[in-house]
């Protein structure tokens, strides 16, 4: 306890003058006239697969055209029948490891990088991670900028909550880029109109 | 004459074929950065609300660092706070060892690295696994990071296949990247797995809300704090920010700034711990930036959000890698971090600038990095580091300028000088290292001016 007083009271000795706060009201931030439009090519840009359906009756069939070869689908969307791993119910988060496609809802998308806000809502949300592959199955509810999006997070009682761009990736080895460094190799998006 | 750079920067230059790869390299991700600022056309003034909101932010931390505080706790987060780097290995040793723990997988953390952290925690039998790969690869070669970014960009990828042949059995002669990253990718995911506990930094702290962000592209942070039971994040005290709405302005500004992408793949937000997981930790770094706060000429070099972009914009630091600076962060904010560390000790790197000022025309919080240098440069004497040969020669020069007689009998004989080549450029003129001295004209300029004059009457 004393050592944050004694960092709080250095630096209030040694603030000379307190500068106020700027307001955003002039920033005039890019806004899209299609930001749907936008938000899915750049999404694509980011290295993801961007799917269109009509209802989640049709998200099994996607992700079995999609990952044809996926043997073990984790999920705990009611609606994806092919999941045999639940990530709410396995015993711990090592369980998931092995798992081929993870499949989560997001809740919205940014149309300036193509990133979807996914919110916490597993007991075990590396599923987002160890996943070989994600698909992230989400509502057409997309935002211009991150001045919008962070006016549109929520969080639950996990506290948790990610933006993620498509797999993950790296470029630390000679400066080329590589799909797949430690989390998702391919990231897979599933729109459906009113989710 | 030479500093500590110089010397560095000489030997770096030695192999023209890796400089110049070097130089293109990063100079591509100026280029990348470029790009992406210009499409957007409210990018300067993103700057300077990110300026604005740090400033803002830095002169009322007293009160942000209550709040974030008392944020965090109320999710539920021990808040620890650490005075020194000292301190912080210690707080982070002792939340390890209370848990029992004795494998630590991290990410990629700058703060960690200031304190020695992982040299520390080894020596009391702790096994750090860093998971960022450039880090990873650098932990594996015994290497310190050349770039806060991009760590290990100075390896060729056949540095880096020989180095996992040696260390992770990878096959004989496969440097393919894919490969390479793939294979690292298997022996991080044992970690993961076996780990007990996880560390990230912290790029942004939020006071309202109580969130550690992080940003990474290869989603390493989460791997480190989705599996472990126990997470632990470090945070110098200058990370704290407001709020989302400020939140915003930075993370729009930061990926396009490092690497030039529009975000990071991951920008995760932390707010407590996993169910079922053991209590989580902040660790609140002081060492030495409330002092720094107070000094009116550098405490904005608090503003920097650890982009990297005055590195690649920075021609010496494009042309002399990372290892030619001796603080463990180079390029131009390096040089202002080391002063403000230990001027003594860190002098030798403020020589690495052209003040040609790119660094302050990318820095996405408008750290005016080179103008900073120049005050830096200034004030040398005063540390008792300055250059002896040269502090002789302005005495020199300041005899000259004072007196008009002095200076016009000078003026008149320089050009005497320009037979004499060797006597002017040897070892002793300062000036005279790495370039030619000038030639002086038969007629001082004012003489020319005055005689021009005469003749238009």
């Amino acid at each position: 306890m004393s050592t944050k007083k004694d960092i709080i009271d250095r630096c209030r000795a040694n603030i000379r003058e307190r500068l106020i706060r700027p307001t955003l009201t002039d920033l005039n931030p890019t806004v899209y006239d299609d930001p749907l439009e936008k938000f899915i090519s750049q999404a694509q840009v980011m290295g993801c697969r961007v799917e269109r359906a009509k209802s989640t009756d049709e998200v099994d069939a996607i992700i079995k055209k999609v990952y044809p070869d996926a043997k073990i689908v984790a999920s705990s969307l009611p609606y994806v029948k092919s999941a045999s791993l639940n990530p709410d119910t396995v015993p711990d988060a090592q369980a998931l490891n092995g798992v081929d496609v993870g499949v989560i809802r997001a809740e919205f998308g940014v149309a300036e990088n193509g990133s979807v806000w996914v919110m916490q809502k597993v007991k075990e949300r590396d599923v987002c991670f160890i996943s070989e592959n994600l698909v992230a199955v989400m509502p057409e509810h997309v935002v211009s900028n991150m001045h919008e999006a962070y006016g549109e997070v929520s969080f639950n009682d996990y506290g948790y909550g990610v933006f993620i761009a498509g797999p993950s990736k790296t470029a630390d080895i000679a400066q080329v880029l590589v799909m797949g460094a430690q989390a998702a190799r391919s990231m897979t998006l599933i729109l459906i109109p009113d989710l | 004459m030479s500093t500590s750079h110089s010397i560095a920067a000489k030997k770096f230059l030695e192999n023209q074929t890796y400089a110049t790869w070097h130089d293109k390299t990063f100079w591509g991700v100026r280029a990348k950065r470029d790009k992406l600022a210009f499409e957007l056309p409210e990018w300067e003034r993103l700057r300077d609300k990110a300026s604005a909101i740090k400033r803002h932010t830095l002169t009322n931390i007293d009160m942000y660092l209550e709040m974030f505080s008392e944020a965090a706790e109320k999710n539920g987060v021990e808040v620890h706070w650490a005075k020194d780097a000292q301190e912080f290995n210690e707080i982070v040793f002792n939340i390890l060892k209370s848990h029992n723990a004795k494998k630590l997988v991290k990410s990629k953390s700058m703060l960690t690295e200031e304190c020695r952290m992982n040299p520390y925690l080894e020596e009391r039998g702790i096994e750090v696994v860093e998971t960022d790969l450039g880090e990873r690869i650098l932990q594996l070669d015994h290497q310190d990071p050349s770039h806060i970014v991009m760590p290990a960009t100075h390896l060729s990828h056949d540095d880096v296949g020989e180095i996992f042949e040696r260390e992770l059995n990878t096959e004989k002669g496969n440097h393919d990247p894919t490969y390479l990253t793939y294979m690292a990718r298997l022996s991080l995911r044992d970690e993961f797995l076996t780990a007990d506990a996880g560390m990230t930094g912290a790029n942004f702290g939020i006071a309202a809300t109580g969130d550690i962000v992080v940003c990474t592209n290869e989603g390493n942070a989460d791997m480190s704090t989705s599996v472990p039971k126990l997470q632990i994040a470090a945070i110098g005290l200058e990370k704290i920010i407001p709020d989302y709405e400020a939140l915003s302005v930075f993370v729009r500004l930061l990926a396009r700034s490092a690497t030039g992408q529009p975000s990071t793949v991951y920008t995760s937000h932390f707010r407590k711990a996993r169910p079922g997981a053991d209590k989580m930790h902040i660790v609140i770094v002081d060492n030495g930036r409330s002092q720094w706060l107070g000094d009116p000429q550098h405490w904005e070099s608090l503003k920097c959000i650890r982009c990297g972009a005055c590195m690649n914009t920075c021609p010496v630091y494009r042309w002399s890698g990372g290892y030619s600076y001796s603080y463990f962060i180079p390029g131009p904010i390096g040089i202002n971090l080391g002063m403000l560390r230990n001027p003594k000790e860190y002098s030798g790197n403020v020589s690495a600038c052209t003040l040609c000022l790119s660094c302050q025309c990318v820095c996405p919080a408008k750290v005016d990095l080179g103008t900073q240098i120049y005050k830096w440069r200034q004030a040398l004497d005063s540390y008792g580091v300055a250059n002896k040969e040269k502090k002789m020669m302005v005495k020199g020069m300041d005899m000259i300028f004072d007196h008009l007689s002095v200076y016009n009998a000078a003026t008149a004989c320089a050009h005497f000088l320009n037979g004499m080549g060797p006597l002017v450029n040897n070892g002793l003129n300062p000036w005279a290292y790495a370039h030619k001295m000038m030639k002086f004209p038969k007629k001082p300029f004012h003489k020319q001016f005055e005689d021009m004059e005469k003749n238009e009457k």
